[in-house]
Parts: C-alpha cells; sequence; structure tokens
C-alpha cells in the first residue's frame, strides 16, 4: 500500500480505498480479519486514528464489521449486497441532484433531459 | 466514537499574578497519543505539572484510569504506572548514570536494569558501544539528556506517559524515533497504554496525533480528534476581490497583494458559494496556527 502525503487525497480516504480493492478482489476473505488499527498504524506511520477513520468508513460501507475487542471482520461480500450498496450511492447522488434543480428552479422534465443529455455524453 | 480516559481533569485552576489556569473539564483519551499544543506561557508545563504532581498548589480533581484520584500519586501504584520526561533537572545534574539507574530501582518496582541498558544503546544515548557509568548528567547535551529520560521511563511497564516538549531538544532523526517509540508504546498496550505530550513540533509530530488539545492564555481553545479538526477546520484560499468579503466569514485570515489564504469553519462554507475559493484539508500545524492567532495576544 502505498500512502501519498500531499495528494489532496486524505490519508484515511486512501487507507479505505486500497482495503475496499483488496476486499473486493477476494484478497480477504469473509471472516478473516484486518491488521488491527494500532499495528496498521505502526506500520503505515501514521496516527491510530487516521486507520481508525479508515476502517470506520469501511465499516459504514458494509464491507467489514467491528467486533468488540477483535478487530474489523471482513464480512461476506455477495453480489446482491454489493448492488444494494451502489443503488445506495445512486439514490443519494440523485437526491442531490434533485434538491439541486429544486434551487434552480428546473423542472421535472428539464431535469429528466438533462440526466439522458448526461447519459448520452458518457456513452459516446 | 467510544471514549475512555486515562486522566480525568474537572475544575482546574492555578492563578499566578498575572496568569490564570482555568480548565472546567479535560478528558485524555486512553489508548492514543495527545498532543498539547499552545504558545509559549499558555500554560501548557504548568497544567503538566499538576497531572504530574510537580505543582501541588492547584484547585480541581483529578482521575487518573477512572480508579485514582490526585491523593493517590504518591501511594506506589499509580507512580508505578506513569512516566514523566520534562525539560527540567528531572536527574539531578551532579548525578552519575549509575546513579540514575540505582536511585530510578529504588524509587520504582518496576524499572528493569537491562531495559534500560537496552534503551540506551538503542538510542544511541553514549558514543560508544558500552554505557559510560560515570559520566554525570551535567557533561551530556540537552539532546542526549532527553534520550537518557527517555531510557529511564521506557526501561519501566507503564500505562502513561506524559512527556513535556520531549521533541524539542531532538534532532530530526531522534524525533523519527520518538514518533516510532510512541506508536509501538500505544501498540504494545493495545487500548490500554496512552501518550501525552505537550509540543512546539507540531509538524514533527502530526503524523503519531491521534487528539490534539490546543491551550491558550490558560484555557482549552480546542480539544479533539485530529480527523474530527479536519474536518471542522478547512484551508481555503481565494483571489483579491474576495478579501474583504471572506474576511467576515473565515476563522482565521492571512491576506496578501494577490489574494488572500485562511481556515473556515466547515459549517460556514456555505457563506462562501459564489466565490472563486479552492478547499483543502489543512494540516495539524495550520488548524492549530490559526487556533492560536484567535486568542494570542501576539499581533499578527
Amino acid at each position: 500500500m502505498k500512502i501519498l502525503q500531499n495528494s489532496g487525497i486524505p490519508i484515511y480516504q486512501q487507507i479505505a480505498d486500497s482495503f475496499r480493492g483488496e476486499i473486493l478482489s477476494g484478497k480477504y476473505q469473509q471472516g478473516e480479519y484486518l491488521p488491527s488499527i494500532r499495528s496498521l498504524a505502526r506500520d503505515l506511520r501514521i496516527s491510530v486514528i487516521t486507520t481508525m477513520k479508515a476502517y470506520e468508513q469501511l465499516e459504514a460501507e458494509g464491507l467489514v464489521t467491528a467486533v468488540q475487542g477483535k478487530g474489523f471482520c471482513v464480512n461476506a461480500q455477495d453480489s446482491e449486497m454489493l448492488r444494494e450498496q451502489h443503488m445506495r450511492k445512486v439514490e443519494d447522488a440523485l437526491m442531490e441532484a434533485i434538491q439541486s434543480a429544486q434551487i434552480a428552479g428546473l423542472t421535472e422534465q428539464e431535469l429528466e433531459q438533462t440526466l439522458h443529455t448526461l447519459l448520452q455524453m458518457k456513452g459516446e | 466514537m467510544e471514549l475512555d480516559f486515562c486522566i480525568r481533569a474537572e475544575g482546574i485552576k492555578k492563578k499566578f499574578k498575572n496568569f490564570r489556569l482555568d480548565i472546567p473539564q479535560l478528558d485524555i483519551p486512553k489508548g492514543y497519543a495527545t498532543a498539547l499544543i499552545g504558545e509559549n506561557g499558555a500554560g501548557k508545563t504548568t497544567l503538566l505539572n499538576i497531572l504530574t504532581g510537580i505543582r501541588l498548589d492547584y484547585e480541581g480533581k483529578l482521575d487518573y484510569f477512572g480508579t485514582y484520584t490526585d491523593k493517590d500519586r504518591e501511594s506506589g501504584k499509580l507512580k508505578e504506572q506513569i512516566g514523566y520526561t520534562g525539560p527540567g533537572n528531572y536527574y539531578l545534574p551532579h548525578w552519575t548514570i549509575r546513579q540514575i539507574e540505582k536511585i530510578s530501582e529504588l524509587l520504582f518496582d518496576n524499572f528493569q536494569k537491562e531495559r534500560f541498558k537496552q534503551w540506551c544503546s538503542e538510542l544511541a544515548v553514549f558514543s560508544g558501544e558500552e554505557i559510560e557509568w560515570k559520566k554525570k548528567v551535567r557533561e551530556l547535551s540537552d539532546g542526549t539528556r532527553m534520550k537518557l529520560m527517555l531510557a529511564g521511563v521506557l526501561a519501566r511497564d507503564t500505562k502513561l506517559l506524559l512527556l513535556d516538549e520531549p521533541a524539542s531538544p531532538l534532532d530530526p532523526l531522534m524525533r523519527d524515533k520518538l514518533c516510532s517509540m510512541i506508536r509501538d508504546y500505544i501498540l504494545d498496550g493495545n487500548g490500554e497504554k496512552s501518550v501525552f505530550f505537550s509540543t512546539h513540533n507540531i509538524s514533527d509530530m502530526e503524523n503519531v496525533t491521534d487528539y490534539a488539545i490546543i491551550m491558550e492564555r490558560g484555557k482549552i481553545a480546542e480539544a479533539g480528534f485530529v480527523e474530527d479538526l479536519k474536518e471542522k477546520y478547512l484551508l481555503i484560499k481565494g483571489e483579491r476581490e474576495d478579501i474583504e468579503a471572506a474576511g467576515k466569514i473565515l476563522y482565521s485570515i492571512t491576506t496578501s497583494p494577490y489574494g488572500f489564504e485562511g481556515i473556515c469553519l466547515a459549517d460556514r462554507m456555505e457563506q462562501l458559494s459564489g466565490m472563486n475559493v479552492s478547499v483543502e484539508v489543512p494540516s495539524l500545524f495550520q488548524i492549530s496556527v490559526a487556533v492560536m492567532k484567535e486568542n494570542s495576544r501576539i499581533q499578527m
């Protein structure tokens, strides 16, 4: 794992991204434990609270579960659950777009049109 | 996040002629490294001296590990669990290394001679391989004296280190080593060992700091986990034409003929909309300077 100090991406984010990749690619199996927050902090030469925040993010995403006194355990990664998670993200992002559209006074039609246009641009 | 404390201070007050230390409530989290940051004269050493018991003339209540009070400090049990290094003459200038070893053994049941020797050699306290037992403390440089104190503290099994300005006399390499030593200590404790240190060398110590307490003029100006502080405060840079408007919104601002730079509280960010600004995550150093500036009497 490479940690960049001045990349503009917070260090906890870099750690979370790296573990997420490893969990989703199957490098960590269900039931396996991530390194303890304190040993990871020691090995990466960063503060404990930064690794803690990275793990909390993975926990919020449902990838791992905190087990009292034992650490962070990798959850089963079935595709249904991953889809569910991504669905939640999509909904959040769309909700934000809807709110912005209301502020800007866009009609529903205009908003849908914008989505279609963006989808077309992405497809090209 | 669950927060156990290793020290809880309540209603700590100490009055000097022109200075008043006033800390209604302070928790130092257990299992983490906490930095005490503040200007010269902010009260850092006074606070540390109260926590260690070097200073006894104060008002207020102290709780250690949820088990002991400040009254228990002289009873062996609590004293054994705390290690202290400071800028003063903790080891008297005329003591020899051999005497330090003997006195430490007398003072602390858990002082281990072998570990003391190991640490002396790991930290290269002496120029040669052998410990120079006859050398006197006064013959050592400030940096070497600090290394010796750290060796003395790490030779014991403790649960809490109280370090007053440990980084100041150390060279860059040794500061790096100090950070590793703090991390190893915290790792070894598995949530039970804590470190509380004061420092001016915020950048050098940032990567080992979990919790920060910023003091100004005898009061706690800010305290929190570093990751939380980095969400509360944001680093903003902007153009000259927005200086005046931004000045009313930002927490602290530095201007130049070309633009401005400053720290904005995250919950005021919305008010900057419409301005052409860039947003970055500040370093602990940048947050500390902003908080200190807001509370300082120094005219910037």
